[in-house]
């Protein structure tokens, strides 16, 4: 591929995942407010918020690892946006895979961990104690996960991944392939995107909502851009792994809209979960039906 | 006289130097330069690590009793004593400014420090040059005494632990010796060539007491389960920069003495062979699974401790288990990312207890509950700390990341499963561990006695930032120190790892050039957004949220003890010291015997042993 | 009807002077978008201090959802944008609030519902009562009523709204400007030595907000109780300095 063309994709591939990301923001609160029988924020909603966050006029720093934490938050996903294959655009996927990407979707949470400590607030620090027990809780059915894919795809590449879906019809696609982990990734879903009713780290009436419990202004912007990021990537890894990917965004874009739709859908439903009932959940049944479709797709 | 030749003479001078100079105030400079003079005469070596030398003998060999006993470095001595002569500049150069006067003034003895340093160098040089069996076990012998020597310095509870480890080396020792006498008694030499040569015409039953022997007495030394528990105490007790040594390479030679004789004399491919009846696994699976149990139960140990070296010391006890994981699969990825792991593991260890140490001497303390908030005091040593842990971690862009993942692909590529997993969780624990680590000493409240702190001085930041220096550019091009493991790969017999500067050849590669490019871009597209936002105005911490509280300096706003409450209600019944159990129960077992011993040595009555002697001796003749 | 339309409910305090132009009509296009976003997306944190509070989950939730204007409740006072104060203000309670408000980032606004706020309502005879919450803080919308009702209090907002979107909601800077005004009226009920450990005078300084209002005798007087509340600035040498807010007169707030 000509060298022009990849950095025209790099550059391409975050902002096409900011854009469809703050249509998943929209969604996300439509749908919660539809079940709550409210007609919901209009349609710009998200991009007034974080222009609004932006441009407050004076803005509260805590130091300067506040202010690198939340550089290393937005820039770590836009670096991450380019693992991950979007139809048309395969990236950096050949120079890193499944693994390398599981790996760098660590960095934002790590650089929002460290400026969340530097404000030096207790409420911050606990969110943060919770959100990182909480990642323990699914990052192991998540990882096996992983390995039953690139195990059966024979790569950790997920371009390759993709490619091999898209050889013969749906019966191709990682669905049917190996319907128990894509039930396990659908199960965890839900806890990576950290909303209800995994949320605890936030729990606004008991930590005053975790880590953002210092964030003003272009901090808290920061933290809602991660957020359409976050969402787009869990939508897409989904996507590529279990829905055969996208080789065309007319397929694409509803698949990944159908994947974060549906934990929306039914995580409005539920009351929040404590921290050791999160991890009591998420090791007892994604991890038992993880095992038997790894058992199942190894023979 | 060879390179090599060179390489332990300095390093003896270096010995005698520390001994005579160490208590003046250029001693520990002078040493520090003959640090770096054994890294010259090891750099003359340097085409060992690139495979365009394949072995340097020393001049120095002898005949006992008709076996030859020789010295001579190859691609895994010289890799193995980079890291170590590296660890030792390291830690004597921060050993040597401030940090030394305050250790002088506080009654330590500055002479001792650097000459049991030097000599632990020198001695781990011995092992790794050693030519045969017999050499080596006397390497082995030598290096355990002289890191006794510098985990009993500091005296004390220092010397109790220094103690237990003595005994564990002891029994250690023994099965060795056990081990090679079995081999002399098969093979009936003490060469490797023999050894090699006959590995595969052993018996099965032979072969697995061989196996059992030796990695149990190596294993000691590695801390791997289950003698992990004399580890973390000892190295954590030990004065400043020597923890920082310790840590980073000391245990390493166990892990060395393993690749020597049962990676490359028996061979992988022989463990294979050996089954375990009425299992599915054999004696690959087994080591691979102690490896594993030896990252996930230190892990999980470190996480709970409120002492920053011990937290260190604790997580140094589960890396072995990485390093030892990729090295049973052995195949090209595990074994290279096995070997990287040793290099990645000693540079951001040493730092990481550097960081700790610079913050001990500024603050007297390691308690992570009587800390916090220095980042604005000691950035430098921040930084230092966040890049230790990142690598610790495993995270990109640093070189833990690279070795982790290559241990990780391997396990794909193998087709292990629960292996991969295991290898998972422990990293998750180290995550969750290592964040409450910086949290706890440079995030959240500055206390009101630490308003005064001050950065460390020069002489120990800047070993730190060298340290910091190498993990992010070997993560950037894993491929410098992926040349050395090749090398390495191929002089002891194993597959050799395709690579280039940035990572591996491969489907589902990895190119770290690429990710962490890409990475620092992404961090400067989140610049660009973050100055798009208006001006922001540092505030004081305690304009801060409190419900509508007024917070005042008394009012310790911070928290820290018992940092993942969720996860220890869950987990923590499970932490049942069954290990400290065992060891009570060893230790209760030989104080009987050796009681009932002594009573029938010296007080009880030498004629029931006649008696003994004679009913025995009787029942021999009439039978 | 025609009685009830002469009451003001706005506190005029700015006459259209917020709403400056600039010479770039491009900047002034970006001037109005800003504005028309901070308009569309209020995160409010409502101080629920009295019986006004029970009118607002009506409001919030789905018979009259606030979210459809871009109204959202928020936990924190650093992320809130519009400060409602429901009901009567004790003054112990004036205390978190004036910390609450300086803590907001501006622009922020503050809202008063119900009689009490306006002129003390039915707690006009009460010794412990703040009667006038303008005295202490700059009131952009009051919405009275002894209870307003929740379309009372999204017709208030909706004010708010069209006063931000024309640029007149700019009733934060006069806390700034006429700090020490504010400040003497809160030292004339909290006692001298009254201070929150926030730092307005150094923040008006940082965003050149000041004018010759801002410092005056009661700035004085708290500068003299006042420990410097600076931010800790990075130290690599020698310098020393002392911890802020080391202060035992904070502890007389209780």
């Amino acid at each position: 591929m000509h060298f022009y063309e990849l950095l025209v994709e790099l550059l391409l591939m975050p902002i096409l995942a900011f854009v469809i990301g703050l249509a998943m923001v929209l969604m996300m609160r439509r749908i919660g407010a539809r079940i709550q029988r409210r007609v919901g924020p209009p349609v710009l909603q998200p991009i007034y918020d974080i222009i609004k966050l932006y441009s407050k006029e004076t803005q509260i720093s805590h130091g300067l690892m506040h202010e690198i934490g939340i550089i290393m938050a937005v820039g770590g996903f836009i670096a991450a946006m380019t693992l991950l294959p979007v139809p048309g655009m395969s990236g950096l996927t050949d120079k890193g895979g499944a693994v390398t990407l599981a790996y760098m979707l660590m960095i934002p949470s790590l650089g929002m961990a460290l400026g969340v400590g530097q404000c030096a607030n207790p409420n911050g620090s606990i969110g943060i104690s919770r959100a990182l027990t909480a990642m323990l809780a699914y990052d192991i059915p998540f990882i096996l996960v992983i390995f039953g894919a690139s195990y059966v795809y024979g790569t950790t590449n997920l371009a390759e991944m993709v490619a091999i879906q898209q050889q013969q019809d749906v019966s191709s696609w990682g669905i049917v392939q190996m319907p128990l982990l894509a039930l396990t990734a659908l199960l965890i879903l839900p806890a990576t995107m950290g909303k209800h009713p995994f949320e605890i780290y936030v729990a606004p009436s008991e930590i005053a909502t975790g880590p953002m419990v210092e964030m003003s202004g272009k901090f808290m912007g920061g933290l809602f851009v991660m957020q359409c990021f976050q969402l787009y990537t869990a939508g897409v890894i989904f996507t590529t792994l279990f829905l055969g990917g996208g080789v065309y965004w007319i397929t694409f874009l509803p698949k990944i809209f159908l994947v974060v739709a549906i934990p929306m859908s039914v995580a409005y439903l539920f009351p929040r979960y404590r921290t050791e009932d999160v991890l009591r959940l998420m090791w007892k049944w994604p991890m038992l039906l993880g095992l038997i479709g790894l058992a199942v797709v190894m023979k | 006289m060879t390179a090599l030749d060179y390489l332990l003479l300095i390093s003896a001078i270096t010995v005698v130097i520390a001994l005579l100079a160490g208590n003046m105030r250029v001693g520990g400079w002078l040493v520090t330069i003959l640090y770096a003079l054994q890294g010259a005469a090891l750099l003359m070596m340097s085409g060992l690590g690139y495979s365009t030398l394949t072995v340097v003998q020393s001049s120095l060999r002898f005949n006992v009793l008709s076996e030859q006993m020789l010295w001579r470095f190859d691609a895994l001595s010289w890799f193995f004593a980079l890291i170590t002569i590296g660890a030792g500049l390291f830690c004597s150069w921060f050993a040597s400014g401030e940090w030394g006067e305050k250790y002088r003034d506080n009654g330590g003895s500055l002479r001792l420090f650097h000459g049991a340093l030097a000599l632990n160098v020198f001695t781990m040089l011995v092992l790794l040059a050693s030519g045969d069996l017999l050499t080596l076990f006397i390497g082995w012998e030598l290096v355990s005494w002289a890191s006794f020597l510098i985990m009993a310095l500091a005296g004390g509870k220092a010397f109790n632990y220094a103690m237990r480890y003595i005994s564990y080396a002891f029994a250690g020792a023994m099965a060795v010796l056990g081990g090679l006498l079995l081999i002399y008694a098969e093979v009936g030499s003490f060469d490797f060539q023999s050894l090699k040569e006959a590995a595969p015409q052993m018996q099965a039953s032979t072969l697995w007491l061989l196996v059992v022997l030796l990695t149990a007495g190596f294993g000691v030394k590695m801390a791997i389960l289950p003698f992990h528990l004399w580890q973390a105490k000892a190295y954590a007790e030990t004065p400043g920069p020597g923890a920082a040594f310790l840590g980073a390479i000391s245990s390493r030679m166990g892990l060395f003495a393993f690749i020597v004789v049962i990676v490359q004399l028996i061979g992988i491919s022989r463990l294979v062979e050996m089954e375990i009846p009425y299992t599915f696994l054999d004696a690959q699976d087994l080591l691979a699974w102690i490896a594993v149990f030896t990252i996930i139960i230190p892990t999980y140990i470190a996480l709970r401790q409120h002492d920053a070296r011990r937290l260190l010391a604790w997580h140094g006890v589960g890396q072995t288990g990485y390093m030892l994981l990729g090295l049973v699969i052995a195949n090209d990825l595990g074994s290279a990312g096995g070997l990287m792991h040793v290099f990645n593991y000693a540079s951001y260890q040493a730092m990481l207890f550097m960081a700790v140490v610079a913050v001990m001497h500024r603050t007297g303390t390691s308690d992570l509950n009587k800390l916090g908030g220095l980042f604005t005091r000691m950035p430098l040593s921040y930084l230092a700390m966040l890049i230790g842990i990142i690598g610790l971690a495993g995270l990109p862009p640093m070189n833990g990341f690279v070795s982790k993942w290559l241990i990780y692909r391997s396990l794909i590529v193998d087709g292990s499963p629960l292996l991969f997993i295991a290898a998972v969780i422990g990293t998750l624990g180290t995550i969750l561990s290592v964040y409450k680590l910086i949290h706890n000493i440079f995030l959240g409240q500055l206390r009101v006695e630490h308003a005064a702190v001050r950065e460390a001085p020069l002489s120990m930041v800047i070993p730190m930032m060298l340290l910091a220096a190498v993990v992010f550019v070997t993560g950037y091009f894993p491929g410098l120190v992926l040349d050395w493991t090749s090398a390495v790969q191929a002089s002891i017999g194993l597959p050799v790892l395709a690579h280039h500067l940035g990572g591996v050849d491969m489907k589902g590669g990895l190119d770290m050039i690429w990710i962490v490019s890409v990475l620092l871009v992404g961090f400067g597209f989140g610049t660009l957004v973050f100055f798009l936002g208006g001006r922001s105005k540092r505030v004081h911490q305690l304009d801060n949220y409190a419900g509508g509280h007024f917070l005042t300096a008394e009012t310790r706003y911070h928290y820290s003890d018992n940092f993942y409450p969720g996860l220890m209600h869950l987990i923590g019944p499970w932490y049942r010291n069954s290990f400290e159990w065992l060891e009570r129960g060893v230790i209760s077992a030989v104080d009987i015997l050796s009681t009932a011993m002594q009573g029938l040595y010296r007080n009880a009555h030498p004629s029931y042993l006649l008696l003994v002697a004679v009913v025995f001796a009787l029942s021999w003749v009439i039978v | 009807m025609n009685e009830l339309d002469k009451i003001p409910v706005r506190q005029e305090l700015s006459v259209a002077e917020g709403n400056v132009k600039r010479s770039n009509p491009l900047a002034n296009v970006f001037d109005e978008l800003v504005r028309f976003c901070q308009s569309r997306s209020m995160f409010m944190l409502h101080y629920c201090t009295g019986c006004g509070a029970i009118e607002l989950p009506p409001a919030m939730t789905s018979r009259f959802d606030m979210e459809r204007l871009g109204i959202q409740p928020m936990v924190t006072p650093r992320q809130a944008d519009i400060l409602l104060i429901t009901g009567y203000v004790s003054v112990k309670t004036l205390k978190r609030i004036i910390l609450t408000y300086e803590q907001m980032p501006s622009p922020k606004y503050v809202i008063g519902i119900c009689s009490c706020t306006v002129n003390g309502g039915m707690y006009w005879q009460s010794y412990a009562t703040a009667k006038v919450l303008k005295e202490y803080l700059p009131v952009d919308i009051y919405i009275a009523g002894c209870m307003p009702r929740p379309e009372a209090v999204i017709s208030g907002l909706r004010d708010l709204m069209g006063d931000i979107k024309s640029g007149r909601a700019d009733n934060w800077k006069r806390y700034f400007q006429n700090y020490d005004h504010y400040l003497g009226n809160q030292q004339k009920l909290f006692g001298e030595d009254w201070q929150t450990p926030t730092d307005i005078i150094a923040e008006a300084e940082h965003y050149g907000l000041m004018t010759d209002q801002t410092l005056g005798e009661h700035t004085a007087l708290l500068q003299k109780h006042q420990q410097p509340l600076e931010a800790l600035e990075f130290s690599l040498g020698e310098k020393r300095e002392k911890i802020q807010g080391e202060n035992p007169r904070e502890k007389n707030n209780e």
